[in-house]
């Protein structure tokens, strides 16, 4: 059972492999990847196909800053959240806006599984930690 | 036995004796007490070899066995004698060893009352000793108890008034603030993230 999901990732991890080019997630590769796997379906297709999506989003996140906001918040500090984050990655990183208005006020930057925040609520909870 | 037939003799002896008298007369006062008192030798001879044999007989079945009982008695009387001296010298021994013995074991018991004694109030010393650190050791570990449960109350106390103070503030905030006042803030922390 445990080899089973150890070569179910091992394959979902080659195939993600793959659909790397310069460090980058290439459309066409994963496009390639997924007609290879439809031609030719190992075994366990479904669970080598959750576990190769898991390494996609994972690595689309990655490229993707999902900025959480209260309140308005301009194109332009949008534009300048993408281009902070994409000079700290080293890689491009889009910015998206989602509103969330249990912040009160302020930002929340997710960039992969780093989180960056600047936010009333987040305020708030560290004093509250504090006391 | 012998009495009576020295008795039937008697007579002629005496008569013999008469004779003499007869032949011998004016002879002294000698001879004529010895006539007035009608003694005559013969008989007082046998009379004496009477009595011998009669003292020999005695002697040798009466006075011999007698003395020889007697003597028999002295000697168990001194026997008893010494075994009563000798068993009231070892009386005496054995009291006095006895009296020693008991000076003695009078001594240990008194020797062991006083290391009992001892031995008690050192034992007595010693628990009050070890009660008192109990209690000592209970009062203070009730006083860290109470410490920590005024600590830990003030704890609670402080963090549940520290979490009404931000709830509430939260709820302030969500409801005062004016979407300027929001965008103003997320232009700060836009410009506080891109500067990191």
């Amino acid at each position: 059972m445990a080899s089973g999901k150890k070569q179910i990732s091992q394959l979902a991890r080659q195939f993600f492999k793959l659909s790397i080019v310069d460090g980058r997630l290439s459309e066409e590769r994963v496009a390639g990847v997924l007609g290879y796997l439809e031609k030719h379906p190992p075994a366990k297709p479904l669970a080598v196909l959750l576990a190769y999506r898991r390494l996609i989003a994972g690595e689309v996140a990655k490229g993707l800053a999902v900025v959480e906001h209260a309140g308005p918040v301009s194109p332009a500090a949008l534009a300048a959240i993408a281009s902070a984050m994409s000079a700290r990655y080293a890689r491009p990183v889009a910015a998206a806006a989602k509103p969330a208005t249990g912040l009160i006020a302020g930002l929340r930057v997710r960039v992969g599984d780093d989180v960056y925040e600047s936010s009333v609520s987040g305020q708030l909870a560290a004093l509250s930690a504090s006391v | 036995m012998l009495s009576l037939l020295l008795a039937e003799i008697t007579p002629a002896a005496e008569h013999t004796a008469a004779a003499h008298e007869a032949g011998a007369q004016g002879d002294g006062l000698v001879h004529e007490l010895v006539t007035k008192f009608g003694i005559d030798g013969v008989n007082v001879g046998m009379q004496m070899l009477s009595f011998a044999i009669l003292a020999v007989v005695l002697y040798i079945f009466a006075i011999k066995p007698v003395l020889a009982t007697m003597d028999a008695r002295n000697r168990k009387i001194e026997d008893g004698l010494k075994n009563a001296e000798a068993t009231a010298a070892k009386l005496a021994e054995t009291q006095a060893a006895a009296a020693v013995q008991l000076k003695e074991a009078q001594l240990a018991a008194n020797k062991i009352i006083d290391e009992a004694r001892k031995t008690s109030k050192e034992l007595s010393e010693r628990e009050a000793a070890t009660a008192i650190a109990q209690a000592a050791a209970i009062i203070a570990k009730a006083h860290q108890s109470n410490e920590l449960e005024h600590k830990k109350m003030l704890e609670e106390a402080r963090g549940e008034i520290a979490r009404l103070v931000i709830a509430t503030t939260e709820r302030v905030l969500a409801k005062k603030l004016t979407d300027a006042d929001r965008a103003s803030y997320n232009e700060a922390a836009a410009r506080e993230l891109t500067s990191v």
